[in-house]
Parts: C-alpha cells; structure tokens; sequence
C-alpha cells in the first residue's frame, strides 16, 4: 500500500524544513526535501562596498557565522592578494575551531539527542538515561552543556568582541591582538571545557576516544553520553539507516599559511582523490531559481516568482563533477585520514555521523589547547589590506555541518557577484536535471514508516544525523 | 489561570535551590537597574504569581537571537530559557515535531488566550504572498498574525523584528517587514541589536514576567533602561576620542594602543545600546574592545547606510554631542523621565496606555531641556 506524507516544519534543527514523502510498503520510496526559507543574500550584497560582506554575510546564519566571516574574509584577501599573518590566521582557526565545537555540543545534546526521550520509545531499557538525560530543554545533559559552551565561548568574546556576528575576522588576520592575560584566560577555558565534556559525552579521556582505530574498538566503548548513544544506535538499527553517497567531500578545515589543518579531498567510495573547486556547478532543475547550471563564479540568483510546478525547493542543487556528495564532520575526518573515520565511512549512515561528530570534538579540543598554548602575544595579528577596483576571490572553508564556499567578483570597486554554496546546500539539495536525487533524498530511501505514523522517527533521525542548517542553505 | 504553576515552583522543580534564586533575584535587580529594596519584591512576584507562558516564533531570521539567549551570563541561565519563562512553544529546542508542534502552538494560544506572550524571531516576507518563509506550509506571516491575536503583549527580538535588518538591505528581494508594520494592534516592545546582548533579553523579558507590564520604552519602542545611552558614552575609549587619538590603520601602533576607532568607521557615537557596560558573552568584551567599530546594529536602517567602515561623517568632534542627539534622538527624551519603577502590579492593557501616552511625555522633557 501507499500513501502521501508532508513532515515538517523540524523543530531542534537549524532554520525551516519541509519534507514530502512517498510511502509503500511501511517505508519511505521516494522523497523530495524543501528548503522553504529565502532571503536573497546575494542579492542584497551587489553593489556593496566589498568590506561590507564582512558585516553581512555572518548574519546568514546566527550558529556558524564566523564559519561564513571565515570564508568572506578568504575571498576578499585573494581579491586583495593578501594572506592573514601567521599568529593571525592561528588567531582565526581558533575562533572558528570554538564555533564549530560549540555547534557538534549542541547538536548532540540539544537537537539530535533529544529524539530518544519520546514517549514512543518508552519501554526500550535505555529510555530511562535518554529522558533523565536529554528530554528537550530539562534533561540534565542539556543544562550541563548549554553551560558549558556557554563558557566556551568567552573565547570568542576574548579574541574577537561578540559572538555571534564577530566582526574581528579579516582578511589579513584579526582586528584584536590577544594579550598575554588574554592567552591565559583561553587556555582555563578550555581547560574547564575538557573537564566538562570529559565528565560528560565522553566519560573518559578524550584522547582515549580520539584513539579509537576500529568499529570493534567503538563497539567496546562504555562510558559517557557516547556510550548511551551507541547503546541506542545498536538497539534501533542506526547503522545501516539514512546511507550516504559514500563520497565525501572536505576542503580542508582551518588554514594556516599554504597548509590547512586538515586534509582537502574527495573521498570516493574509499578512495583519496584531489578535490577540485573548479569541478563544482548549481544546477537550477528543481529550485524555484531561474538561469542555467553553472559554476558559482558564473552562477546568479534570480528567484522564479512564479514558483514553477517542477521545481520545489529554494535551494540550488550543487554537484561535484556532476555527482551528488556529502560534507560535515564525517567526511572531514574521514578525508583526513582518520582510521576510525574511514570504517564509519564505509558504515555510512546515521550512526556514523553521530560517532564522527563525537570524533571531531574530541579531537578538536586536544588541537584547541595546542593553538593556544602557541598563540604568541608579541606577533603581528593583522595584515593591511587594499582592495582592487576588479577581481575575484573564493574562500573555501569547513563549517561545522561541512564546506563551505564563497565565490566573490569585484568591479568597479563594488560587489559585482557573490555566490554562496553552504554545507546543508550540498546534503539537503533537490534533484538535478538528470533526476539523481540529493545526499538526504536518497538517504531517507527505506527509512520505516510504521502504519499511522504521521511524524516518523526514523526521518527524524535520519535528518538530524547530517545537522542540517537550514538558513545557510539557501541564504 | 490558578492551575498555573508559579515561576518559583517551576523553578524548583528544576532542582534550583533557594540560594541561587535568591541570587538571581538579585542579579536581575541590579541588570534592571533597580536597587536592593526590589529583591524581594522581585522573589515575593516569582513565588506567587503563576508563570507567563511564552510562544517563541521564527520567521525570516538567522537564529542568532535563541543562540545570544541561551547564553546569558545570570549563574541559571540555563534555567531561565529551560524552565523559568518556560517556553510553551519555541521551534527551534522543543521537543514535539510537525503537526504535533503545530497542535502545541494553537492549544498554547488557546489555553492561555489573552495571557501569553508572543516572542519574534526573524520577520515576514511579504513579497509572493509571504511563500520565502513557510512555516507548516502556510506562510510564516500567517503564523504570526494568529498568534498575536491573543497576546497580550509582543516582544520583537533583534533587529530582523524591529526593524528588518540585513535581509531587508537593497533591494529587499523578499519584502522583509518588521513586525510592527504587521501588527499594529497589540502592545509591541522592540530588543534590536544583531543579536541583543543576552542579559538584555533575560532583563527584559524578566521585568515583563515580575511586574506583568511593559518596562519604560524609549520612542523607537526600545526599553530605556537598556538603550538610554550611546555606546559611545560608556566606551573606555572615550577618553581617547576626547584626546583626538585615532587607529589611522588597522594594527598599527595607535590600534595596539587601545584608542579610539571613530576613524575605523566606529557607529558607537550615534548608536544606542548597553554593548559598552553590559558587554557580550558574559560580560568578557565587546566589538569595539577587540579592535573592531561599532556597526550600530541596534539602530533602525544599519545596514544600508553606506560602508560599515565609513566614517560618520555629520560628526564633528566639537558639535558631538549636539548632533549626535539629533541622529539618535528622540532617545535621550524619553530617558529624561529616568526609569520608572512601579510599585503596583498592574496589567499589560494599562502599561500599554502608558506606553502609548509616553511620546508626549517625552516630547515635553525634551523640550523642558
């Protein structure tokens, strides 16, 4: 038997989502995701003074703005010919590395968690831990957690002013040279982050996590909040639920001079392959956007008023040499080389998301301790810039939930193009011409839908194992 | 309402002790500017009366609002977004999903008909019928007209519902409309800024709770006690300024030095906002402290004003203070009257009147100064 399914709007994620199901058989045969939130960003920074996209583009989105600050000021300094001086792009990195922690802290405790203390799951032996410790807005990891990122980010008010919307980040390093009081105030902080994230998700020491090697060695993994989650994931099936592509996209986090923290790269069904920005293109099938596939350099945004009865998303669908890939914290480790990233890429679904998250801010911590501790008081922190009259520039970057790429045209002194292609734009997109579905699209392909079943669990996991943000989707 | 739990209740349910309510108490006396004679007036409110419930929406919006909230600096934060004001809807951290959250908004309306009150995140788009934001399949302008039908007060959180912000910057593709353009018939408090400072939206939303009315709100219907005061009055810079000391280049000498960024293209001499003494993530710092100008987020029309990094050039250092008056105005006449601190608990509907009497108010300080 079939039937029609409208699930939306989500709530515990980013920004508005609406997804149309089609059910046979008690599982989801086809799907088609809608980004239903437009705002026209790259209309409104045409004609701008270059500089101001540095004000403008964090207000994309209020969760991963220094991600988005991040990329423009890349753009423009290759616009410029400038690079951030060492210390600065040290200074950056860490401000961005504490933003994209924050965001898996809370995704895990407040939006993905949260799913497991339904009353639908009553009855399971793990929904006792799920409701004490992460019921929406009550449990007790919720409250410990939002605190402690709390406190995490008084590095972002200590190296750049406000967050969010910092607007320290430039494109030849940061406005604010951190002092030595400074430096010191950073490393307690996270110190005391450690401290919590040590007495919570992990329960152990994060290097302990971050050593893992094999999916024995996760099966085998007993304490913290990680332990819960795998405890569900085996019980509910998450393994092998909401499979990926299976290539996956990083273009590298956290540059620093020539090099970049981690590895760039596309990694194809197990293989390392260079990943190439050129090879990118928008197709406009299926979104309600008017114009021709194109490179995002070439790209425009131009909303169809009409909302043509093909089309169902506002959101642009990018490709990677014609295929669709996924990008976030799986793919980056999994890029980088990690080896237990590798076999949860292999796993490719739900669970390993969640595991690779976990991954990630173990692994971003210990690198965090480091960069502070090497942060060096007396150094330049930025670099003078002037801009062109004409140029282009691209700032690629890794944001919490993936890459992240801004295409910049200057003319005239004034903003003649800028594109913008977001992580949740490459998971979340539509189909292209040739009808090959998006990563969530065929991700959903199979989930269960249980008879009457009007929200199903298994989408919602399914959706929220990619962290989707939805206002940077389509901006 | 008598079924309704009482803050404190609520409060203790959450395992709070009495300590740290008693300190709160004291923390939101002194961020409201009120002085220790209130503490207990603030205590006596929180342990009878029964809760305000609050519906949270998100229209056209980047999040950045709930993301400032969830981290204010009072020791139960936390505790005041997840328990305390006790968001009956919010869809951004509830629990509930689809038609289960929908069902939950309209039994929150219904419930508390008349007695809740309506938080905006973001604004309506209202260009193609409102379709660039859809919430549960109708337009979110849709959303918000039905629940402002019954609130008894709104708050517009940030500058998206106060004033359109960056989405609504040439050519406004969307038609992004504050709120107050959309509803003209309730009582409407603005908290602009990109995002307000978070001890600014517990300060506000706390005072509504205790003393069920509106605090003291200046003519652009922002809450005095908060936005009576440029950034420029309270920078620790200022001293700087006055002594002609100027960054001429970003991290040359004069930038190491700490002094004044009016050159960077700072706003902070014509913009209004508690950045400079409340300061951000838990009082740690504040834009113009990590080297960077002031861009006037909480000001109407911020971001369409030329550069961020242009020079506001009607300033001229002697005039300052003259002009800038003029530029951000009507403010400073409605903070003559100083913050008002009632001692009655009366309804929103009489604050409200006193809201819409306050211009005139105004008007005549003004002119008596």
């Amino acid at each position: 038997m079939t039937r029609k399914l409208l699930v939306g709007p989500f709530n515990r994620v980013e920004g508005d989502l609406e997804i149309r199901l089609d059910i046979r058989d008690d599982a989801v045969a086809s799907a088609q995701v809608n980004s239903p939130l437009f705002r026209g960003f790259e209309m409104m920074l045409a004609g701008k003074d270059p500089r101001d996209a540095l004000t403008i583009v964090p207000r994309i989105c209020g969760i991963c703005s220094i991600s988005q600050s991040a990329a423009a000021a890349l753009a423009l300094g290759q616009a410029a010919g400038v690079t951030p001086t060492p210390q600065g792009a040290r200074a950056t990195a860490i401000l961005h590395a504490v933003e994209n922690l924050a965001d898996h802290v809370t995704h895990f405790a407040l939006f993905f968690m949260p799913d497991f203390a339904r009353p639908a799951y009553a009855g399971r032996d793990w929904h006792g831990p799920a409701v004490e410790r992460f019921t929406a807005m009550q449990g007790s990891a919720a409250r410990q957690l939002t605190e402690g990122r709390a406190q995490l980010l008084h590095i972002t008010g200590m190296l750049a002013g406000k967050w969010p919307h910092t607007l320290a980040i430039q494109p030849g390093g940061v406005t604010k040279a951190p002092d030595a009081r400074d430096r010191v105030r950073i490393l307690s902080t996270l110190r005391s982050f450690r401290r919590t994230l040590e007495a919570t998700i992990f329960g152990a020491k994060l290097e302990d996590y971050a050593a893992l090697t094999t999916l024995s060695d996760l099966y085998g993994w007993t304490t913290g909040d990680a332990a819960l989650f795998l405890r569900i994931a085996a019980d509910l099936g998450l393994a092998a639920s909401g499979q990926g592509p299976r290539r996956y996209l990083s273009a590298g986090a956290y540059p620093q001079g020539a090099q970049r923290l981690t590895r760039a790269g596309l990694l194809d069904h197990g293989t390392l392959k260079p990943f190439d920005p050129t090879q990118i293109t928008e197709d406009l099938s299926h979104a309600w956007m008017l114009g021709e596939t194109a490179h995002p350099a070439q790209g425009q945004t131009v909303p169809d008023e009409d909302m043509r009865a093909d089309a169902y998303s506002w959101c642009k669908a990018p490709r990677l040499g014609g295929q669709v890939v996924e990008c976030g914290a799986l793919a980056r480790q999994a890029v980088d080389g990690h080896p237990l990233a590798l076999a949860l890429a292999d796993e490719g679904g739900v669970r390993a998301r969640v595991a690779a998250r976990l991954l990630e801010i173990a692994r971003t911590q210990i690198w965090l301790e480091e960069a502070a501790q090497a942060l060096d008081p007396s150094a330049i922190f930025l670099e003078p810039f002037t801009l062109p009259k004409s140029g282009q520039g691209v700032g690629l970057v890794e944001a919490a939930r993936g890459t992240l790429g801004h295409w910049l045209r200057i003319e005239k002194g004034r903003i003649a193009s800028y594109q913008i292609v977001a992580p949740t734009t490459w998971n979340f997109s539509p189909r292209d011409a040739q009808g090959l579905p998006g990563a969530l699209e065929a991700a959903l392909v199979g989930a269960p839908v249980a008879e009457g079943e009007e929200t199903p669990l298994s989408v919602q996991h399914i959706v929220r194992s990619f962290d989707p943000c939805m206002v940077c989707t389509v901006h | 309402m008598s079924q309704i739990e009482t803050f404190y209740e609520v409060m203790r349910k959450q395992g709070i002790t009495r300590r740290s309510f008693m300190k709160y108490c004291s923390l939101t006396a002194a961020a409201l500017g009120l002085g220790p004679a209130f503490v207990p007036r603030i205590a006596k409110a929180m342990e009878e009366m029964p809760r305000t419930p609050v519906i949270w929406v998100h229209g056209l919006e980047c999040t950045c609002c709930s993301e400032s909230f969830i981290r204010s600096a009072h020791p139960l934060a936390g505790d005041v977004v997840l328990s305390m004001i006790s968001l009956d809807y919010d869809d951004t951290l509830m629990a509930a999903a689809g038609h289960q959250a929908e069902a939950a908004m309209r039994d929150t309306i219904e419930r508390y008909r008349g007695n809740y009150i309506l938080a905006v995140e973001g604004n309506p788009p209202l260009n193609e019928d409102g379709m660039y934001c859809i919430v549960g399949g109708k337009p979110f302008v849709d959303q918000l007209r039905e629940a402002a039908e019954h609130a008894k007060a709104i708050i517009s959180w940030g500058a998206c519902a106060s004033y359109g912000c960056v989405q609504a910057a040439h050519p406004n593709p969307t038609r992004a409309t504050p709120v107050h353009q959309v509803i003209t018939d309730k009582p409407i408090i603005r908290v602009p800024g990109c995002p307000p400072i978070a001890e600014v939206m517990t300060g506000v939303i706390t005072y509504m709770l205790t003393f069920d009315r509106l605090p003291e709100l200046d003519r652009q219907g922002r809450p005095a006690m908060f936005y009576g005061q440029r950034i420029h009055d309270k920078c620790y810079r200022r001293p700087h300024f006055d002594a002609g000391q100027f960054v001429e280049t970003w991290d040359d000498e004069n930038a190491r030095r700490g002094y004044c960024l009016y050159k960077m293209g700072c706003k902070g001499p014509t913009t209004y906002n508690a950045c400079s003494t409340v300061r951000w993530n838990e009082g740690v710092s504040f834009p113009i402290q990590s080297g960077h100008g002031c861009i006037g987020c909480s000001e109407d029309g911020f971001w369409d004003q030329g550069s961020f990094y242009d020079r506001v050039t009607d300033l001229t250092q002697f005039g300052v203070e003259a002009n800038a008056d003029q530029i951000g105005g009507i403010a400073a006449g409605a903070v003559a009257g100083g913050i008002a601190v009632h001692t009655a608990i009366s309804a929103l509907r009489t604050a409200q009147k006193k809201v819409q009497d306050r211009p005139s108010a105004a008007e005549t300080s003004k002119e008596e100064a």
